[in-house]
């Protein structure tokens, strides 16, 4: 059995330590070990800059609930609650609701741009957030965020389906 | 598809952020160029991710790796299913970029043509086209994925392990094709 500990997708997944498909991530371990790495570094990073953690735990939850990821969106709420951030999960999941500072408005509005309808970004859609007071970096990290994000929902429903295939 | 230009030509993309200088940039900015996938070290995309250095320092490894891991599923076929999810998402840079790479590795820059020309649906060889169905689902609606997705990918002879490089190449681009398209744009040659 490889000793690779279990990391958030292992988790998510509910793939048992040593199980065939814990095993077979384990053959592709860089993808295994940065696909972490990027999880950590993009939601609990060390200099938040102008984004905080509960503001991108809150972009990663609208992303995982866009693409109807229950168990990811569990993940990021239980994040969103650990940052503080109780009081932003209503907003995230009703979008309508009025209770989004200005900010965390645009921020999800932005992200669900990215996430499912990056085709129809457009430069101004940068020149928003920037008018908002966010830095070359914070726009990044954010694009980076709803992007990794949607890697992630697609390796789940890449490994859910090789689950139940195995069942 | 028909409003999209996809084209196996080089296409330029512009970026929307200014970038970072690489004349003043700091030792760890100029590792994370050197460490970026190959052909796009000193790239405007490039410049532009490293306004966020922790992140762009995990991405490339996860990049390198989701496209270049050895063994496997085939280089060529890893680049198919890319091009399959810039179609899907839309990214002209991407399906240029990638489906140039499918050319070179095989030799076949008809095959990537006739996509571009016919759509999703164009004729494709049986695994090429089980390969091609399989990720133009899992960029679009990965949780309408069922069990029964794997089954054209298991009669074409495809074990764990090529399925999952399948999965993370996919992936990978459902990645890929969001930041290029929302960090700048692709600039297609111009039309003779």
């Amino acid at each position: 059995m490889s000793e690779i500990d279990a990391d958030v997708i292992d988790e998510i997944a509910g793939l048992e330590l040593g199980s065939r498909l814990a095993e077979l991530r384990r053959q592709r371990a860089e993808v295994f070990r940065h696909a972490q790495g990027s999880h950590d570094v993009l939601l609990l990073p060390q200099d938040a800059g102008g984004v905080s953690r509960a503001e991108r735990a809150a972009i990663a939850l609208r992303v995982a609930l866009a693409a109807k990821d229950e168990k990811l969106a569990a993940h990021y709420r239980s994040l969103l609650r650990s940052a503080g951030g109780e009081r932003l999960i209503a907003a995230v999941e009703h979008p309508s609701s009025g209770d989004a500072s200005a900010k965390l408005a645009a921020l999800l509005r932005h992200t669900d741009l990215v996430a499912d309808a990056p085709r129809r970004a457009t430069a101004a859609d940068l020149r928003r957030l920037e008018a908002l007071g966010l830095t070359s970096r914070d726009i990044v990290a954010v694009s980076q965020l709803v992007a990794f994000v949607s890697f992630q929902t697609r390796l789940l429903a890449g490994l859910r389906i090789l689950q139940e295939e195995g069942a | 598809m028909s409003e999209k230009r996809f084209t196996l030509q080089p296409v330029e993309w512009k970026p929307w952020l200014e970038l970072v200088d690489v004349a003043t940039a700091t030792p760890e900015q100029l590792a994370a160029i050197d460490a970026a996938p190959a052909g796009s070290h000193s790239s405007p995309y490039v410049l532009t991710l490293l306004h966020d250095l922790a992140s762009l320092q995990e991405r490339s490894p996860l990049f390198n790796s989701a496209m270049y891991a050895p063994r496997g599923l085939p280089r060529a076929e890893r680049e198919l299913s890319t091009v399959i999810a810039s179609m899907v998402n839309g990214c002209i840079y991407c399906a240029s970029v990638h489906s140039r790479r499918f050319a070179d590795l095989t030799k076949k820059p008809e095959t990537m043509q006739g996509l571009f020309d016919g759509g999703l649906e164009a004729e494709l060889e049986p695994r090429l086209r089980a390969i091609a169905d399989f990720a133009e689902r899992l960029s679009r609606s990965p949780h309408r994925m069922t069990a029964t997705d794997l089954a054209p990918l298991r009669e074409a002879g495809l074990d764990d392990l090529q399925i999952l490089d399948l999965i993370h190449a996919t992936a990978m681009f459902a990645n890929a094709n969001r930041l290029m398209q929302t960090l700048g744009e692709s600039v297609p040659p111009q039309e003779s």
